[in-house]
């Protein structure tokens, strides 16, 4: 993720905080993050709001190492060494990439069951990003 | 209108460290009775955390973010010392915007404030539900002692007048002035004590024994109805030292005594220790909270469990899933080598 301006972050709050998803209305597929034309079908750019669970699974992932993390995330490398970004399987159907988190990195597997929750991803300009990134899912266990 | 918990949760960072690693790297551990304590990761504070219980809170009844009418969130730990910190927590939720919502954050007794300021809006709102998240992770310079017993927690509670886990019976507060102990002056970033321990102390002791003494009077309560007592843990020692003066016994204190094992979790360290009551109660039980924040003053609120329904993730099964980390990673983690 490279710089991303205050005004631009504001305008995707829902995304960001929410986990709030559009579905297509031509052909029913469900975009996340937003977009202007549906990536499934190309061919609708009407959309209706939908709330995804933040549920999903590991659909594969990596450890991003020392010199691997870009710039916003060379202070939480320093701190907490390797940290591990997932590609992650909504239980809607869309594929997101996200950090994971609340694991220890040797314990992160293809298929484990996981959920979004709020984190602090990085800060510039002394603002605070918060968004989401995925714990394992154990909740209800 | 009654009014009363209708559902509510913990959430324990999974990280710890214990008190052999402070010996280690300082000669002592200046935290009595703590073996170890929780630390937030990096990518954590007090409004993720507060998020988090305030989701595990609401899925516990389970009640829709949407019927929240009053959010409070406290913590002594906000990330911002100007700016509105609920904010952050509602979007998340998912709560309205319409809600009202409050910030409590200048000393450790924030966690009752915003509990009584919850509990007093059920009772003046028919209809009306407050969800409260208490977060916080203490912290002060490393090289001050007074760094030593701060751990990291926190809990959410929802309130309504229906479906109850537990309802409020009462609460009473004692404030007063006093100055010198865990105090942050306006434009310095570091926690300070002037470390006049007897003063700590008489104040620690003066407030919660008003508190508790004027809640037991409006009730007709004495010490022995209760069978949970949960006092302010800034160690796990301190509380111990006015029990015996408001004559509750340690087996009273035994469930709620989260410090041992997570440290001072500020103005989280009487709801932690609420959830972990609550956790271990019956129905029929009574516990009582009391409160301490420096400056100073204290509030106590006695409750009676008349529910057995208990949330999950339990706050045992998230104190046993840890993973330790040295004082090393310790530091790191809290920013400390900047």
């Amino acid at each position: 993720m490279a710089h991303v301006s205050v005004p631009m972050y504001w305008r995707t709050i829902p995304q960001r905080y929410q986990m709030m998803g559009q579905k297509c209305k031509k052909c029913g597929a469900v975009n996340f993050p937003p977009k202007g034309v549906c990536k499934y079908c190309n061919a609708s750019s009407e959309f209706e709001e939908l709330q995804l669970s933040g549920k999903g699974k590991v659909h594969t992932f990596v450890l991003i190492g020392a010199g691997g993390a870009p710039p916003e995330f060379a202070d939480q490398m320093k701190a907490g060494g390797s940290y591990p970004v997932a590609i992650v399987e909504l239980a809607e159907g869309p594929k997101v990439i996200g950090q994971m988190t609340d694991v220890n990195p040797k314990d992160v597997k293809m298929g484990m069951p996981v959920k979004a929750e709020l984190k602090k991803i990085y800060t510039e300009e002394g603002v605070i990003r918060y968004g989401f990134k995925f714990a394992p899912d154990l909740e209800g266990k | 209108m009654t009014a009363g918990i209708s559902g509510y949760n913990s959430y324990v960072p999974r990280l710890r460290i214990k008190k052999e690693d402070y010996a280690k790297a300082w000669g002592s551990f200046q935290a009595a009775g703590v073996s170890e304590k929780a630390v937030m990761s990096f990518d954590e504070d007090a409004l993720t955390a507060a998020s988090r219980v305030s989701k595990r809170a609401l899925e516990s009844v389970p009640m829709a973010p949407a019927k929240v009418t009053r959010f409070a969130f406290a913590s002594t730990t906000a990330p911002y010392l100007e700016k509105l910190l609920s904010g952050t927590v509602l979007v998340n939720v998912g709560m309205p915007n319409s809600a009202f919502t409050t910030d409590h954050t200048t000393s450790t007794r924030a966690g009752t404030e915003a509990l009584v300021s919850g509990i007093e809006h059920v009772k003046a709102s028919p209809g009306g539900v407050a969800v409260v998240a208490t977060a916080d992770a203490p912290r002060a310079s490393m090289w001050d002692p007074l760094e030593h017993p701060m751990g990291a927690g926190a809990a959410g509670f929802v309130l309504s007048s229906e479906n109850l886990i537990a309802e409020v019976e009462g609460y009473a507060s004692f404030a007063m002035e006093h100055f010198g102990e865990r105090f942050k002056p306006a434009g310095e970033g570091t926690l300070q004590d002037l470390n006049v321990k007897k003063f700590f102390a008489s104040a620690f002791t003066t407030c919660t024994t008003k508190a508790c003494a004027s809640l037991l009077k409006k009730l007709g309560t004495k010490p022995e109805d209760y069978a949970h007592v949960v006092i302010q843990q800034p160690d796990a020692k301190t509380p111990g030292s006015v029990a015996g003066k408001l004559m509750f016994n340690d087996a009273q204190m035994a469930s709620g005594l989260v410090s041992v094992n997570l440290g001072d979790l500020g103005a989280a360290s009487t709801t932690v220790g609420l959830v972990a009551a609550l956790d271990a109660a019956k129905v029929g039980d009574r516990i009582i909270m009391i409160s301490y924040g420096s400056g100073a003053g204290s509030d106590a609120v006695s409750l009676k469990v008349v529910s057995d329904r208990k949330p999950v993730p339990s706050f045992k099964d998230q104190l046993e899933k840890k993973e330790y980390i040295d004082y090393i990673q310790y530091v790191k983690l809290k920013g400390a080598l900047k």
